[in-house]
């Protein structure tokens, strides 16, 4: 069965850059989320969106001072949180939800799939959720093979790992020990329907990763420092060649499963807990005033920073031009 | 047979296995990114023996999978976009691109396009197809066709182990995805490939006969069918012209035209069923283009709409025959 991973994390052991570093990145990440969302309401974006509010953690915490730009990373269906963490610039992924040539897609448009930044090692999203787990499979291999100590780390749903692609990449990972971190952001629900409804396990999805002898834990994902610890571990071990890991990182949506959900088959205490007592960011907040690594005027300016920052990011995706209908014909091939 | 453009080129007769085998050879000693795998095509050298000698030329660039075949897929594409590997992946039997379809007809032709360019997808695939040996429903299918409705991807269907190997050198050396389609009775076939190096272009068709009559598109072992009715026809005085695509996408529909406006009278042949064959969108950009040059009714021959019996005695009846055709350009022929 899947250990659970804990252990006493101590504040002191990092540089006060890279706390704020955690907290800054959460806060860029919710306040993308609570932009864009405004932009749909606004009617400028489409309400097809996953948002990622409530568990910015575990992609602040894995992402930031773990990977280099040049490892790759295979995003989810709340992707906005890595691509951030992974430092896509915002005006970039603002500009795909709006369709302007600022996107990654130069105006092709993309939701939270199919915008891509291969110079940071983003090498895009199926819109078929989970396939991105057989494609890992590939960019890992490219890696081992080429004898370079670069990750791919692979972001998934439990949804997404019901599909019948984890099997053949968790056999493959295993089986080429290759340098493949597996995170699975569990947020319960697979849309509407509960991981229990839906996942045959002992326990853990994580323990599906034992079978394949590929070491796996069970993270809370909510946690940025502790995420940040399990992923570190993973990822060191994939640098030095000892193969693949298996990540569960606990986490709930405050959201839908998209923008206009009613969101009702969740018991509304349970989602009450989460956003009161587990929020990733209200619970780092705390934790950094208490054991005084900076003081609320600090993390004040870090936010600040965030506003400016998003309000430019928007101010350049909406100047920029839709493309004309010729786009449409460009790009198929190389 | 195409002529050759450099002066004296000494020519040896080869099977189309043969032909396979030494495009993917020079290919992988060309360009050390290539890297092969598959179902038993390392040790094994490949169910149809077109990988033999690879596994020990190559070493760890040539490899065994576990029978997987979307991670096949899924695999040769993310190694494809890190810009560090040029995979030829290979599909045991065509029929499985079924069990692959999300990353075949969702992926490696829309990968590049729907993230903005930003990627390449060099990876041939290669996928062995058609009726042979009693190999039943699903081990004996052409399904070619399906993929001219996937935008981004090219169709590669050779006839002869000239155009084999010559256009898996340059499906192979391409930065787009191939699929690339190999009729499984051709593999034994022989015919002349010059010694030293050559490549056919993706999207040019080849005449493989002239005639002034009528036009019959064929495709895979059904050119060979197409050539032998035309030699029976010639004997009765109508001369066939015999194209073959070569691939279905792109479709070289100049070359297409060009003949039907010669000929006004055009029969398509193929191996895959009949409806949604590829027979069909030649058959729709033909009378798109060139109604009015037509003095016959666009006619096309193709597998019946059902699915191939496992009897070895009964899946000939699915193969289009030489008879049929000569009996369908003789109908034509009466217009």
């Amino acid at each position: 069965m899947a250990k659970i991973y804990q252990k006493p994390t101590n504040l002191k052991d990092y540089s006060k850059k890279s706390l704020l570093d955690f907290y800054q990145t959460m806060v860029k990440i919710r306040r993308f989320d609570e932009d864009l969302i405004r932009l749909i309401q606004d009617g400028k974006v489409s309400g097809f969106y996953h948002s990622g509010i409530g568990s910015e953690g575990l992609s602040a915490g894995s992402i930031i001072h773990n990977l280099r730009d040049d490892d790759y990373i295979f995003y989810n269906h709340r992707g906005c949180n890595q691509k951030i963490a992974k430092g896509v610039p915002l005006s970039k992924l603002y500009g795909d939800f709006m369709g302007t040539i600022e996107g990654t897609t130069r105006g092709l448009g993309a939701g939270i799939v199919h915008s891509a930044d291969p110079s940071r090692g983003v090498l895009g999203q199926a819109g078929t959720i989970g396939s991105q787990l057989g494609i890992c499979v590939g960019s890992a291999f490219s890696s081992k093979f080429r004898g370079t100590d670069q990750v791919t780390v692979v972001y998934f749903g439990d949804g997404a790992a019901s599909r019948e692609p984890l099997h053949g990449s968790l056999n493959w990972a295993g089986l080429y020990k290759l340098p493949i971190v597996y995170i699975c952001e569990n947020n319960e629900y697979a849309i509407s329907c509960h991981v229990s409804e839906t996942h045959s396990v002992k326990e853990h999805i994580a323990d599906w990763a034992e079978g394949y002898g590929i070491p796996n834990y069970v993270v809370d994902g909510n946690d940025v420092v502790l995420m940040h610890e399990a992923t570190k571990e993973a990822v060191e071990r994939a640098r030095r060649g000892e193969g693949p890991t298996f990540i569960e990182a606990q986490t709930f949506r405050h959201r839908g499963h998209f923008e206009g959900d009613p969101y009702d088959y969740v018991n509304p205490e349970v989602l009450k807990d989460w956003k009161e007592n587990r929020d990733p960011i209200k619970n780092y907040k705390a934790r950094l005033l208490e054991e005084g690594i900076c003081t609320e005027n600090e993390l004040a300016t870090l936010n600040e920073q965030v506003d400016v920052e998003i309000a430019a990011a928007i101010k350049k995706a909406e100047d920029a031009p839709l493309p004309g209908p010729e786009r449409i014909y460009e790009g198929l091939f190389a | 047979m195409s002529t050759i453009s450099k002066g004296e080129v000494k020519v040896k007769t080869i099977t189309m296995r043969d032909a396979i085998l030494e495009a993917l050879t020079e290919e992988m000693e060309r360009d050390p990114s290539t890297v092969l795998f598959g179902e038993d095509v390392g040790k094994f050298g490949g169910i149809n023996g077109a990988t033999k000698g690879l596994y020990e030329k190559f070493g760890k660039r040539v490899f065994d999978t576990p029978i997987t075949e979307s991670t096949i897929v899924a695999a040769a594409l993310g190694m494809a976009i890190t810009g560090g590997l040029r995979p030829i992946p290979e599909l045991q039997f065509g029929d499985f691109v079924g069990v692959a379809f999300d990353e075949v007809f969702h992926k490696l032709g829309k990968w590049r396009y729907m993230h903005g360019g930003q990627m390449e997808i060099p990876v041939t695939l290669r996928l062995p197809i058609g009726i042979a040996g009693g190999s039943g429903p699903e081990h004996s299918q052409s399904p070619q066709a399906i993929f001219m409705h996937a935008p981004g991807v090219q169709i590669a269907v050779p006839s002869t182990p000239y155009d084999a190997k010559g256009m898996l050198k340059t499906a192979i050396r391409d930065n787009n995805a191939v699929l690339f389609f190999e009729h499984k009775v051709l593999y034994d076939l022989k015919g002349e490939v010059p010694e030293g190096e050559y490549l056919i272009p993706l999207g040019k068709a080849d005449v493989k006969r002239e005639g002034n009559d009528v036009t019959i598109i064929a495709t895979a072992l059904q050119v060979h069918t197409a050539l032998d009715a035309a030699k029976t026809l010639a004997k009765q005085g109508v001369e066939a012209e015999v194209i073959d695509p070569r691939t279905l996408a792109p479709l070289d529909m100049d070359t297409i035209l060009n003949s039907v406006r010669k000929t006004g009278r055009v029969l398509i042949v193929h191996e895959e069923q009949k409806t949604g064959g590829c027979g069909a969108e030649i058959a729709a950009r033909i009378s798109e283009h060139a109604l009015f040059d037509l003095q016959a009714p666009i006619k096309r021959i193709g597998a019946p709409d059902v699915p191939i019996a496992q009897s070895l005695y009964l899946e000939q009846f699915y193969r289009p025959s030489e008879k049929q055709i000569v009996d369908t350009v003789k109908e034509l022929m009466e217009y």
